[in-house]
């Protein structure tokens, strides 16, 4: 399944009963909800499952900056008001990346390629202006947890948290044309085009760490298993 | 460190934001599509523990949006602030969604009677009966909780694998430290709450017996398994 069809699924995706309304007004005008604003931009770009990079969707990030070195970001399936909340994605600097310790490197990926091939975009902003967010961005790293797989067709978040891989240029890492083909429809744009002219000036890193994109040079991925286990307790449960 | 909780909130590394990169931040937010986002119009605080140590808590901030009546996406946060870092999230979803899950997906969803009743999962900023309107629907709910930043242990970074979380479902669990900081910093009484929402039920068929973890705990665990082999040639899909 290449994503969700917007025309039918997303009626089922959740199931459940039409929403009543009248609180919820309410609330909104009396809470504050700070950290929701300071989400400053939306990304669209693709992922690959981990333990199955066949797997590849498109994402909607909804970015928040903490400070240059930091972002972090609430990923959904959709850029509209249906969207289903698949995950989380934090990305950090090299400098950041290169202090962590090498077994954690292993969960990153690196960003350099999807913003010089143009999949990372930001939709609606013409490339000039997302120009320095996108060299920033091309030498960072991200970790991406997907916790609802919509792609294959869950109505509602089943199962562990899965890990997600940053598209490549290599084999297992590279998107499917029909994928990209539909976004750029969407949002009429030319991932193509992109390439060719403002992508083009992007500075490469000089360096990937080969921990990140641990696949490339291991061939090994992963996947998180959930254990039932006695929980430590210092009163009884449930 | 049984009987002490430190609610630490991390201070990520890295440089103050950029005045260029804060600009090209406002210009994007207005010119793009915040749909998913702009759902979210509740802010609810609780609190949550690890499903393999409850000695290990976490004050949760939820802002949530409604897919439907019966299912809620909410990111979660260490504090309602500008600077708040998003360090998980939840999907809430009624009874009767809950019952058409899979037995071996049940165990990571956990009740939400008891944090309802006892009035330690409320609306900061929300006079009580407004509360009570949406909370007793919440009282029969079922949440899905996955943090991916272990705030409690002093990371400064989101380090590690994704971590299921527990929901308090009797007294005796709750540090009495960390329910006395979050009554007087947000200005309310568990105890008067709970004399609010004493009329409150819970699930019609009451706590399912597989949910909270079965009553016992889980783990997440990292493996490592070989990438499934490569597609020769990238199929297209219509």
């Amino acid at each position: 399944m290449a994503g969700r069809d917007e025309a039918s699924s997303h009626e089922e995706i959740p199931p459940g009963r039409p929403m009543s309304m009248e609180q919820h007004m309410v609330d909104k005008v009396l809470q504050s909800l700070k950290p929701i604003k300071q989400m400053s931009q939306h990304a669209c770009t693709f992922a690959l499952y981990s333990h199955d990079m066949n797997r590849q969707i498109e994402t909607h990030h909804y970015v928040t900056r903490i400070n240059q070195d930091f972002l972090q970001c609430a990923v959904y399936d959709s850029d509209d008001s249906r969207g289903c909340l698949i995950g989380v994605e934090y990305i950090i600097s090299d400098r950041l990346f290169e202090n962590l310790d090498p077994e954690e490197q292993k969960l990153w990926h690196s960003h350099a390629y999807e913003i010089k091939s143009g999949l990372w975009v930001s939709p609606r902003v013409p490339e000039m202006v997302a120009r320095p967010e996108l060299e920033n961005l091309a030498k960072t790293y991200g970790k991406f947890w997907c916790t609802w797989q919509t792609d294959r067709g869950d109505k509602l978040p089943l199962g562990p948290p899965a890990l997600m891989m940053s598209p490549q240029p290599v084999n297992l890492g590279m998107v499917k044309p029909a994928l990209v083909q539909k976004r750029d429809g969407k949002y009429n744009i030319s991932t193509d085009e992109a390439i060719k002219t403002t992508r083009l000036e992007i500075n490469e890193p000089e360096w990937i760490n080969p921990q990140a994109d641990y696949w490339k040079q291991h061939g090994k991925c992963f996947a998180i298993d959930v254990e039932p286990v006695e929980m430590k307790r210092m009163a009884p449960f449930p | 460190m049984e009987g002490e909780n430190v609610s630490t909130q991390p201070e990520v590394p890295g440089e103050p934001t950029q005045t260029s990169t804060a600009l090209l931040e406002t210009a994007t937010a207005t010119l793009q599509g915040f749909g998913p986002v702009n759902k979210i119009h509740q802010h609810l605080c609780a609190f949550h523990f690890y499903a393999h140590d409850m000695t290990r808590q976490v004050e949760a901030h939820h802002f949530c949006g409604h897919q439907n009546e019966d299912f809620r996406q909410c990111l979660i946060y260490d504090k309602p602030d500008d600077d708040g870092k998003l360090i998980g999230l939840e999907y809430i979803i009624s009874e009767e969604l809950f019952l058409t899950l899979p037995d071996n997906e049940k165990p990571f969803w956990h009740t939400h009677e008891f944090e309802v009743k006892g009035g330690y999962l409320f609306m900061p900023g929300v006079p009580g009966p407004i509360q009570s309107q949406d909370l007793e629907k919440v009282c029969k709910t079922y949440g899905k909780t996955i943090h991916f930043w272990q705030i409690d242990r002093g990371d400064s970074l989101p380090l590690g694998i994704p971590q299921v979380m527990m929901a308090l479902t009797r007294d005796g669990q709750l540090y009495p430290n960390l329910a006395q900081d979050v009554e007087s910093r947000f200005g309310i009484s568990f105890a008067k709450e709970r004399e609010n929402r004493a009329y409150m039920t819970g699930p019609a068929h009451g706590l399912h017996p597989l949910g909270n973890a079965a009553g016992r705990g889980l783990q997440t665990v990292l493996r490592e398994v070989d990438c499934k082999p490569v597609e020769s040639v990238p199929s297209v899909f219509v």
